[in-house]
């Protein structure tokens, strides 16, 4: 039996207009997901991948100036049905050059307003998100407690205050905010950056959504109350059936909560599935990324010889100029002398490698 | 023996609650013991680890060394001098010896600049090299945290959590400092980077003798990067001694507790289910305990059967030497 997707990326390209460089950063540069009801997808890949571009592109909060965002963003709940992007091609135009961009003149404003009027009723209520960086999400004037009361009041049908200030209340207890009814009264700027973070956390689950979007959710915090809050996202999956992007570097959490999961590599997926089958290291055929992200996590060895875990060797991808061929053509360690022209001159497509697995990488395919 | 770069004593920061008048008027400030007394010293060429829950007052005592807020008492001796006795004009060059990397991403970068202008600032801190050899010392730094030239000419807001992390770094490598307070530092950076980052200051410790304060969650790093680790709860340190010792044969239950909840599931097998339900995690400020402050959670106290020593206001433990080179706080020490 297929469950409906709740969410479903298709072909989503978000570039960056930089008028220094007179070019492109493609952030994120065709990315096709898909979420089903009450399912954890996981999204992993070094800094700097496109991870949270996506998810901001998603919940319609990319705000460059001239920047360019298409594909297609559907989203359904109960029956519902909501396209989160608008068409961009009325509101941008291109000045070109010899065949080269040197102008991007954009429609902001007109393009906001649609945006918003898409994402109305939306984001904050059916998909509510976890930002990377707790402090900006939060208002420095409002008290904790208030602040989450207000998205309480705002996104449920509790209409009465006190109710709203109780189950406020019950929602920083939820993410094990210490001494919860001291910090209900505390402002953002006196709390530590756990703290702020599991207020935003709190923040985020107490519009009962029915899309989470999880960016980092849990670095930053001790182990202790990393544990209690994946318990926590595990208990929502589990009771209410939250559906939930969750984005982390943190592997052992990403491989324990999520269903699926996607790895991500300089703004594409290179690869899609299963997330037993993905992120275990015996798991084959693997990605020869995939492989080399999973060998650098620390693991009881290195601690036990005194070793430090292996960075992937070369340099991070560059979006401004990315290569023709295979973006990771640069740092693999697999390439056959059968494949290597291929793989320096045509990027692979991400292809089924076998039922709900995908890969993108010329050893794998054809 | 190299000598102590750092050397706190008996540092003390309390926070009131209250911001109105009101609220103190009523005497309903609480206040918030963030450091109730604690005291190490960091010796050059060293690392040392501070771990502990969120909101235990790690950021506190960084902050407190760098001058960042005043303390409330206690003493912190950099080179033998203490600095919060020092004019401002005396304190500044000491103040440049020490740099930090801050917890929150955003913190030591300058929304107005591009990533190019913060660098050189921080390069041009204690020298100016001329045009060409702050680029040369910039190109390197981006080297070094693995961070693209291109992104020289972006604003923060522009760059993704980890680059904002690594901006960060080399903003407090490029200053050239002794000592380095490293608040979270691998925190938003994806494993493989994680690593490069610690090699790279395991790298320049060895190199140039830099000294390190690391404050991290991550207990996997924190041991593997530390000489020494210094284990703290509620603003006190309850445990402190060399890396692996403290990993391996934890002493204090508080200690045991940490290293048996990471979440990959290395949990030290055969340790009684640590805490107990509902208490797990908390730190309470609203109600102080008297006595040790773990009580409440200690897994050993309840096993004992509540013995009165451990909440006795006036038996409060020590953090008291137990011999190489380790000291604990607590009546009734693990074996
Ligand atoms: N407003 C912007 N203008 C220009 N470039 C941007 C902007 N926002 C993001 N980028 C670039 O897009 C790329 C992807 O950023 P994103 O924030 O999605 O990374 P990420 O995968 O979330 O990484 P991290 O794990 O470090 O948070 C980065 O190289 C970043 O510098
Ligand atoms: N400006 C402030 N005003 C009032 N209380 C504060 C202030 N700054 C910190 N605190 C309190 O001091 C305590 C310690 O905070 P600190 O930031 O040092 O914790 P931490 O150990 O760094 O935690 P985390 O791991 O979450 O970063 C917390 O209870 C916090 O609420
Ligand atoms: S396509 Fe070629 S370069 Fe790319 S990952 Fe596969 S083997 Fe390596
Ligand atoms: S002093 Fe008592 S309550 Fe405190 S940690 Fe030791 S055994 Fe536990
Ligand atoms: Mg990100
Ligand atoms: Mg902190």
């Amino acid at each position: 039996m297929a469950v409906e997707p709740v969410l479903t990326i298709e072909d989503l390209r978000t570039y960056f207009y930089s008028r220094s460089k007179r070019a492109f950063i493609r952030s994120v540069d065709g990315v096709g997901l898909q979420v089903r009801r009450g399912e954890t997808l996981g999204i992993v890949g070094e800094s700097g991948s496109g991870k949270s571009v996506t998810a901001l592109s998603v919940i319609g909060l990319i705000d460059a100036e001239p920047g360019v965002i298409t594909g297609r963003v559907g989203f359904r709940v109960n029956g519902t049905e909501w396209s989160l992007l608008p068409s961009i091609g009325d509101h941008v135009s291109l000045a070109e050059e010899d065949g080269r961009i040197v102008e991007v003149v954009k429609d902001n404003r007109g393009w906001r307003r649609k945006v918003d009027r898409l994402m109305h009723g939306v984001r904050g209520r059916e998909i509510s998100m976890i930002f990377q960086n707790p402090r900006v999400s939060l208002n420095p004037f409002v008290t904790i407690g208030s602040q989450v009361a207000e998205s309480v009041l705002l996104n449920t049908g509790i209409r009465n205050r006190r109710e709203a200030a109780e189950k406020a209340r019950y929602w920083l207890e939820q993410v094990r905010m210490d001494s919860p009814g001291l910090r209900f009264a505390q402002y953002p700027g006196d709390l530590s950056g756990g703290m702020c973070q599991r207020a935003m956390i709190a923040m985020a689950l107490s519009s009962e959504p029915s899309l989470l979007i999880a960016d980092e959710p849990t670095t930053g915090l001790d182990s202790t109350i990393q544990s209690k809050i994946v318990e926590l996202l595990d208990d929502l999956k589990k009771a209410v059936g939250v559906t939930t992007v969750l984005i982390s570097h943190d592997i052992n959490v990403v491989a324990r909560l999520s269903d699926s999961v996607a790895v991500m590599y300089g703004g594409t997926v290179l690869e899609y599935g299963p997330a037993d089958r993905v992120l275990s290291p015996d798991f084959l055929p693997k990605h020869p990324y995939v492989e080399a992200l999973l060998e650098s996590i620390p693991s009881e060895r290195h601690i036990k010889d005194g070793l430090l875990p292996r960075a992937i060797e070369g340099e991070v991808l560059d979006t401004v100029n990315a290569p023709r061929g295979c973006r990771f053509f640069d740092r693999c360690h697999r390439i056959t002398n059968g494949i290597e022209e291929k793989c320096r001159d045509l990027e692979p497509d991400l292809a089924e490698i076998s039922a709900g697995h995908q890969m993108r990488c010329w050893l794998h395919i054809g | 023996m190299s000598k102590a770069i750092l050397d706190v004593k008996d540092l003390k920061k309390h926070y009131s609650r209250s911001r109105g008048l009101v609220s103190a008027l009523r005497g309903r400030d609480v206040v918030i013991p963030a450091i109730d007394g604690i005291s190490f010293y960091i010796r050059e060429n060293e690392t040392m680890g501070l771990v502990g829950e969120s909101g235990c007052g790690k950021t506190t005592v960084g902050r407190s060394i760098m001058g960042l807020t005043p303390i409330t008492s206690g003493q912190v001796l950099f080179d033998g001098e203490d600095l919060s006795v020092l004019p401002p004009s005396r304190f500044l060059p000491y103040r440049r010896q020490m740099q930090m990397i801050f917890q929150d991403l955003d913190a030591a970068l300058n929304p107005k600049m591009r990533v190019r202008s913060i660098l050189r600032e921080a390069v041009t801190v204690f020298d100016r090299p001329g045009n060409e050899g702050v680029d040369r010392r910039i190109r390197e730094l981006l080297d070094q945290v693995n961070l693209k030239e291109s992104k020289l000419t972006s604003f923060p807001h522009e760059l993704s959590g980890g680059e904002k992390r690594r901006v960060g770094i080399a903003r407090a490598l490029a200053v050239g400092a002794r000592f380095l307070v490293a608040d979270e530092p691998t925190s938003a950076l994806d494993v493989s980077i994680q690593a490069q980052i610690v090699n790279l200051l395991v790298d320049l410790q060895r190199d140039l003798g830099l000294s390190y304060l690391f404050i991290s969650h991550d207990l996997r790093i924190v041991e593997l990067i530390s000489h020494k680790v210094a284990v703290m709860y509620l603003g006190k340190i309850v445990e402190m001694g060399l890396a692996g010792s403290i990993a391996n044969r934890p002493l204090h239950p508080y200690t045991r507790m940490l290293w048996s909840s990471m979440v990959d599931g290395r949990s030290l097998e055969g340790s009684p289910s640590p805490g107990g339900r509902g208490t797990w995690g908390s730190l309470d400020f609203e109600r102080p305990q008297a006595g040790c402050r773990f009580a409440s959670r200690c897994p050993v106290y309840r096993d004992r059967g509540r013995p009165a020593v451990c909440t006795d206001p006036s038996t409060e433990p020590e953090l008291l030497d137990v011999g190489r080179a380790r000291k604990v706080a607590c009546h009734f020490p693990l074996q």
